[in-house]
């Protein structure tokens, strides 16, 4: 009656325990590779919001030409897979700063009235602020309109996420990325001509 | 009974705190430029806020290899550019907006450092705000360019307008270099 609960557990011997993680892993990994590849043709929450307001807001059905969401295991394969290859030392930084990536490309029905971009950057900036971001670049020139959004909340550079859209009266296209800035920066740092830059900036 | 005081009180001093970031007003160096008439299809609009948290990111990131250049990023807590493109629709209002702008910040105390008037109609004026009489709390820049457009540029913290075309290069922002190069002549 007064056995413990500890006393009666039987622990399965180390190498079956190893075995059934490795068969575990092996059913997973369908599935796993199985949720990458339909997360490849869906954009995330935030890119999806941005994009849904752009939409909404232009009053017009935009034809969706291309959707991809290359994900943190896509890319740390493609990493895997290029470290055998030589690279330029600044395309090497790059890929191993970008963590993830989505793309939406959207067109405009043909004949349709480019919407007014001012309204569209209006309906993003209300969509990505009620989510917890920050525009922090907004350029509209001629038919151009270019929005950039950060997260309010940003602790470390290993993690930064960033979305953007672009309208060029025609086209719409809607990206994500998340990247740790730390390796393209100390590339950026060590190329002369930035190192003095940056130091004619300190100086004045 | 002891315990409980001290945690009460612990809890007390953190709701304060709390509550007065919440309610802290922005920063003296700050300035709110209202409602910028934007131009309409096809006229220029770029607007770059970048606030303090990516300031900070930014001066952690450059902290080992640059430390000097992350101390100057930390004494930043904003850069707000705005440049808008002038048509015959928004022309009037928005000159006359810039100096409202001009005239409310003689009147809160900001100090106009430069003031140039070129005969095509180009019309800068520099303003400064000082903390305690030594550090700057905040600069304003404004460029009126009756043909072509208007440039706003607030930086808060402490920032010399001689460093300005340097922090427009070091964090690229085209507007503010070109302003910083034009403040230099």
């Amino acid at each position: 009656m007064n056995s413990s609960p500890t006393s009666s557990v039987v622990r399965p011997p180390a190498k079956h325990l190893w075995f059934r993680c490795i068969l575990a892993a092996l059913l997973l990994l369908p599935v796993v590779i199985a949720v990458e590849v339909v997360s490849c043709f869906h954009l995330s929450s935030d890119a999806k919001a941005l994009r849904n307001s752009l939409i909404k807001s232009s009053g017009v059905e935009w034809r969706q030409r291309i959707a991809l969401n290359a994900g943190g295991l896509a890319l740390s394969a493609v990493r895997a897979g290029l470290s055998f290859v030589h690279l330029d030392a600044g395309a090497r930084a790059a890929l191993q700063s970008v963590r993830g990536a989505e793309v939406g490309v959207y067109r405009l029905p043909s004949g349709a009235k480019p919407p007014d971009r001012a309204a569209l950057l209006i309906a993003a900036d209300a969509a990505m602020t009620a989510r917890g971001w920050d525009r922090v670049v907004g350029v509209m020139d001629g038919s151009d309109l270019v929005g950039v959004y950060l997260p309010k909340k940003m602790t470390s550079a290993r993690r930064i996420i960033c979305c953007l859209m672009v309208f060029n009266g025609q086209e719409m296209v809607v990206v994500s990325a998340r990247a740790n800035l730390e390796p393209l920066l100390q590339y950026a740092l060590a190329q002369p001509v930035i190192s003095t830059k940056v130091r004619s900036l300190v100086r004045r | 009974m002891k315990n409980l005081i001290s945690h009460s009180l612990a809890i007390a001093v953190l709701a304060a705190g709390v509550s007065l970031n919440v309610l802290a007003d922005p920063p003296s160096g700050q300035v709110d430029f209202g409602k910028l008439a934007m131009p309409g299809n096809g006229g220029e609009f770029v607007e770059i806020q970048v606030n303090s948290n990516l300031l900070s990111l930014a001066a952690k990131l450059v902290e080992k290899q640059q430390p000097d250049a992350a101390k100057l990023l930390r004494g930043v807590q904003l850069v707000r550019v705005n440049v808008v493109g002038l048509t015959d629709e928004n022309r009037d209002e928005l000159t006359n907006h810039v100096r409202q702008i001009r005239h409310d910040l003689a009147a809160q105390g900001w100090e106009r450092n430069v003031n140039v008037q070129q005969k095509d109609g180009e019309d800068v004026g520099v303003y400064t705000k000082t903390r305690g009489g030594e550090a700057l709390a905040g600069l304003v820049i404004t460029v009126i360019e009756p043909k072509d457009e208007v440039v706003l540029v607030n930086i808060v913290g402490d920032i010399k307008p001689e460093q300005v075309a340097a922090l427009g290069e070091g964090l690229d922002i085209k507007p503010l270099e070109k302003i910083g190069e034009a403040l230099k002549k």
